[in-house]
Parts: C-alpha cells; structure tokens; sequence
C-alpha cells in the first residue's frame, strides 16, 4: 500500500470515528445527516478502493519501467560491448585480409618468378646443348671446354637450388596463406556470431522499448487517473469535515440546550492509568509530513507504523470501549477503540481481533494479533485522536524509534 | 810424271758450272731444312701447340676473396712444370662463361653471378706429361682453398698420344727430305761421274788411283755439305727469328725467337750440319761407285 492512500484512509477513518461519536451521541436528530455520511461513506469507500487499485497498478507501472528501464540500460551496455567487440573484430579481419592479399600478392609474384626460372633453367639447358653440340669433335681448346662445362654444370645447378629456393618460399607463403584464410573464415565465423547476438540484444533493446514505452503510457495514463480520484477524495473529505463540523455544532447546541456547560476536549495524557505501547517494537514510519521516494512526493502521515514480530499481541493502549473493528480497505483489519473525551486510538493491519465492537477494555488488554509473514516481521499502524485531530503518538507513548 | 797432283776440288777444277748450280741448290736445300729443324726443335714437335692449349683449372671456392686467389696463382707458378698460372676472378670467370655461352646473357640479367674464381695454369711443353700434370693436380688439390681440379684426366693421354704422333710425323717429314736429299746427291755425284770420266781416265793413265780420287771427291763433298748446311740452316735460322718476330702468334706455335740462341739450339745445328756432311760424302762416294763401267 503506498503512502498516499494511506492518507486517504486516515480521512476514511477520521470518518468513521466521527460517526463512532456521532451515533450514540444524537442519533434522533442527525439522522438525516447520518444517512448522508453513510452515503459519502460508501461513496468514498468506493472511490478510495478504485484509488488503491489504481495506485498500486501505477507501483506496478513504475517497478515495471524501473526493471524496463534497468534491462534497456543493461542491454545498452551489452549493446555497447559488442559493438566494441565487433569493431575490434572487423579491425583483425581488414587485418588479416590485408596479410591475406599481402601473402596472395608474394605467392603470385613467387608462381611468376618460379616459372620465369624454370624458363631460364630449360632455355640454359638448350644454350648448353647446342654449344656442345657445336664443338663435339676434336676441341681446339680442351681444357677451356672442360672448365666451361663445369661452370655450366655450376650455373645449372644454381639456378636449380633457386628454384628450389623459389619452391619452398612458395610452400611456406602458400601455407602462411592457407593459415591466414583459415584464421580469416574462423574469425568471420566469429563475427557472424557476434552480429548475430548484436542483432538479438538489438530486437531485444526494440521490444524493450516498445514495453518500456507501453509503461509509460500506461504510467501516465494512472497518474492522470490517480490524481482525478484523489481530487475527488478531496472533495469527498471535504464533504466529510463539513458534516464532522455540523455534528459536532450540533452537539454544542445540544449541550448548551441541556443547560451543560461546554467540555473541553480531553487530552491523552489525563487518561486514567496513562498509555502504554500497544506492542514492543521500532517505529519504522513517522507522523507528520514525510517524503515518499516512489512517487516523488510529499505526504501527511497521521499515524505511526511500528514494526514487530510477526504473531505479536496488539493492546490497549489505554482503558476505554471497542467502537468499531471490521475491514478497512488499505488498513486490513482495523479496530478502534473511544478512550471518551474525543480520544480515540486506532489499530490498522491486524490479523485477527480478540475483542468485539461495543466491548469495554483496559489498558494493556490484548485487542488483536498481528499477521504472520516469511520474513517473521509484521507492522502495526497505529493512530491517536484527539478532538478529531490527529496527534503523534510517540509524543504521549514512549515507542522505541 | 813424278809429281803428284793435287785432288783437292778436283771437281771444281775441273767443272765449276755444275758444281756452282749443284751448291746452290744445296744451301737454298739446307735454307728450308734448317728452317724446319730449328722450327722443330723449337716447338718440340707440336709439344708447344698442345701445351698452348692445354691447362690444369683449380677451380677456388666461392668465399675466396681476390687477394687470396692472386697469392695462390703466384704459389702455383712457382711449382716447377708450371710455366704461367693466372688468377681469374669471378667477375671475369662470368664474362668469360657469358662469351662461351652468348644465348646465356639475357638469360640472367638480375641474377647473381654463381660462378667461383679460378686459377689457370699453363704447363711447359717440354713438362706436358702426364706425370708432371699429375704432380701439379695433386699439389693444387691439398690447397684448402681449391675447390675442384680440372685437369682433364680422362681425356689428356690421348691428347698426349696424338701430340706424340703428330710430332713423330714432323720428325718423319724432316727425315723423308733428307732422303730425298741424300738420294738426289748421288744422282748429281753419279751423273757428274760419268760426265768427267773422261778427266778421270786421263788422270788414272797418269798414276792416280780411283780410291785417292773418290777420296778426294768426297771429302770435297763432305767438306761442302758441312759448310752448306751450316751456311743454310744459320739462314733459315734468320728468317725464322726475324719470322718470329715480326709475327709473334707465330710464338705460340713455334717458340721464342731468343730460343735460338740457346747451346742446345746451336749445337743441334751443328750436329745437322755435321750430318748434313756426312750424307754429302756418302752421296759422293755412291754416286762414284755407281758411275763405274758396269754400273748403272
């Protein structure tokens, strides 16, 4: 429940202790009034479960565009990174196909050079031929011959070892290259993947938006919606506090037509035997003006909200007599309890009550239990009023905070 | 008649006109047989040719520098049946090949010259044996530097042969003119016999015996071939140096023309000449004999 709608139903609720007063007190005369507030009632009651609904479809709205928002900035940063990765891959392929073309360029020119020398080889070998075929016979100058013919062998034999010396150069650009393409199809391989998962955390990124853009829409639709009705609700307790000032004139009349003097409304702390902690636990939401960090907002808290062990009694605060216990939406079950005098205190979020409406009680009675919860911790919303207004009960009820 | 006269240059005496047109003939004989024998002599042959033709290739490694290859041609040249050695280096062994081989050249117009340097070295014709190529191989061949020998093993011997046979030949031409020689001195000796019979009878009838004058007449002969072929031979000597000098390619063939002032030379001259003498006074002597009545 957020903290808005609490303040909604502390109005409801300052409603019903109002009409708590009201009925014992004048129920002949007001009882055209008291139709009317039971008609308001119902119509706020109404108005304040359609704002509960409506505010907690907005909570949901807004956990669902913090998660969207979340998963869109996650998905940016994955976006972001395999971009990266990408980029970082498609330097290495231009990379490799920059050595790829390199080694492809040394292999062409190595084929050519390879066959050039080959030629060169066979066409030396026909000089040979041919010259020593010209001088077969009686040679005029053998020993000049001879040595011809072992640098020829000598020539032959270097431009063989060349070629072979061109061969392996070939078998080893060749095998760089073959290696070199490996590594380009492994690394395009890679890259595929990778723009794959680009793509899929793109459309992801997409339908995120499209979602997260369908929460907001949504969002503001319940905003506009919730502000309508708390407009409403404002009028509604507008109404309320008019007919709450009315009984009340009402009451003064009646009392000065008695003859009666006029009683001051009484304080908490001339109650008889004093107040005590309802429970033993810590104060984890205070009274008066605080900030609600989802909505952004200011609020009026009218109450306090302790939090103890889940199962925990609930007392009396102090003596007085059950004046309502029944279902209040936003507060679960509530019980309220007249201490006389205009003072009032109220017990929200209960399991389950131990006393009945109209049942006397003493200070320190257990009046109810709270729930019981996973985490083993239960909160109690407590309210003191006085007069109508409410106070903070940790002024007049020493709480642990 | 008491006195006794003289048959010195009877002949002479008695027939100049033959004698003179017979001696001439002689020395422009002994000018060309002295020409071929001191041309012979000098060339050994064709001891020279071969030898021109001939050379031992101690082929040096690739990583001999210049300087190295220079100090061991000048090693080699020192061995003693070496005449030259010259020292080629790979620069000039690539040219050399490129102009053996000329379809070559633009074959390898950015390519490196794969060629080694080398050392050739020319035997001494009187050396080319196959022994002493022998001994010049193996020294070359204990040289670290030297790669390879080329000293044409297989096929030198032969060579040899063939050398030996042709200058045998030469030999044989220079002995057949000889010959000749000899058998046309009789010839003229008989014929000039038979023309002075006459003079030889009356000389006869006079006391002188046949043997005192075929003596005579042959130490006359003897004595005039002697000079002849001298004279003869020391001409074609001359034309021979002077042939040589003027046409020095001439000195591959035959020799140095200073090789005819070596004692051997001259002394082999004079052995001809000698020979040449003696050949004369035989010629006489055969040719009195067969000039005798009864003989033809």
């Amino acid at each position: 429940m957020t903290r808005g709608t609490r303040r909604i139903l502390s109005a409801l609720l300052a409603a019903s202790v109002s009409l708590c007063v009201l009925f014992p007190a004048s129920a002949p005369a007001a009882r055209d009034i008291a139709a009317e507030l039971r008609k308001e009632r119902g119509r706020l009651l109404e108005m304040k479960a359609r704002e509960e609904k409506t505010a907690q479809e907005l909570t949901e709205a807004i956990r669902k565009e913090k998660q969207s928002k979340g998963r869109v900035g996650e998905l940016q940063e994955r976006l972001k990174r395999q971009k990266n990765l990408l980029s970082r891959i498609d330097r290495k392929v231009s990379a490799l196909n920059d050595r790829l073309e390199r080694a492809e360029k040394d292999v062409r020119e190595l084929e050519a050079a390879h066959g050039q020398a080959r030629t060169d080889l066979q066409r030396a070998e026909v000089v040979a031929f041919t010259v020593q075929k010209a001088e077969a016979g009686i040679p005029l100058h053998p020993s000049a011959r001879e040595r011809e013919r072992h640098f020829m062998r000598l020539y032959l034999e270097a431009d063989a070892e060349g070629i072979a010396r061109i061969t392996r150069a070939r078998e080893r650009k060749v095998e760089e290259l073959s290696g070199l393409e490996r590594q380009v199809a492994v690394t395009e391989r890679k890259m595929a993947r990778e723009k794959k998962v680009g793509d899929k955390l793109l459309s992801r990124q997409e339908e995120e938006r499209r979602r997260l853009s369908g929460i907001e829409r949504e969002k503001k639709r319940k905003e506009k919606e919730l502000k309508s009705l708390r407009a409403k609700i404002a009028r509604m307790e507008s109404v309320i506090s008019r007919v709450e000032r009315q009984v009340k004139e009402r009451e003064r009349r009646a009392r000065k037509a008695a003859g009666g003097k006029a009683t001051a409304p009484r304080q908490f702390a001339s109650l008889s035997g004093g107040l005590s902690a309802p429970l033993s636990g810590k104060v984890v939401s205070r009274f008066g003006r605080q900030h609600d960090t989802t909505f952004d907002v200011t609020i009026e808290n009218r109450g306090v909200e302790i939090e103890a062990a889940s199962g925990a009694s609930v007392k009396s605060v102090g003596q007085g007599e059950v004046a309502f216990a029944g279902a209040v939406s936003g507060f679960g079950n509530v019980l309220i309890v007249q201490h006389g005098g205009g003072l009032f205190s109220v017990y929200g979020r209960l399991e389950a009550f131990l006393v009945k409406q109209g049942e006397a009680v003493k200070k320190g009675s257990v009046v109810g239990r709270l729930p019981g919860s996973p985490s083993g911790k239960s909160v109690l919303y407590l309210e003191l009023r006085a007069g109508g207004t409410a106070i903070d009960p940790t002024s007049v009820i020493p709480l642990d905070r | 008649m008491n006195e006794k006269p003289s048959l010195w240059w009877i002949d002479w005496r008695i027939s100049r006109g033959p004698i003179v047109r017979e001696s001439i003939g002689r020395f422009l004989f002994f000018c060309l047989l002295g020409f071929a024998l001191l041309s012979l002599l000098l060339s050994g042959g064709v001891s020279r040719i071969l030898a021109g033709r001939y050379a031992v290739t101690a082929v040096l490694r690739a990583e001999v520098p210049s300087g190295e290859g220079e100090g061991l041609a000048r090693k080699a040249a020192a061995l003693p049946p070496v005449r030259s050695a010259t020292y080629q280096d790979p620069e000039a062994a690539w040219k050399e090949f490129l102009r053996a081989y000329p379809g070559l050249d633009p074959l390898r117009g950015t390519g490196e010259n794969p060629l080694p340097g080398y050392i050739e070295i020319r035997i001494r014709p009187d050396r080319l044996t196959v022994k002493d190529v022998e001994l010049v191989a193996t020294a070359l061949r204990a040289v670290p530097q030297v790669e390879r020998v080329l000293a044409g093993e297989d096929w030198l011997p032969r060579l040899l042969l063939a050398g030996r046979l042709a200058s045998w030949a030469c030999w044989g031409v220079f002995g057949a003119f000889l010959a000749g020689f000899f058998l046309v001195g009789r010839l003229q000796e008989r014929a000039r016999a038979v023309a002075l019979a006459g003079d030889f009878a009356f000389l006869a009838e006079r006391g002188v015996s046949a043997g005192r004058l075929a003596f005579h007449r042959a130490s006359g002969a003897a004595l005039s071939g002697f000079l002849l072929a001298a004279v003869g031979t020391a001409a074609g000597g001359g034309v021979l140096f002077f042939s040589l000098r003027k046409y020095p390619i001439l000195e591959r063939v035959i020799g140095s023309p200073t090789d005819l002032l070596l004692p051997q030379t001259i002394a082999s001259a004079v052995l001809f000449s000698i020979g040449a003498a003696l050949l004369s006074g035989a010629a006489s002597l055969l040719g009195w004999r067969a000039a005798r009545p009864g003989r033809k």
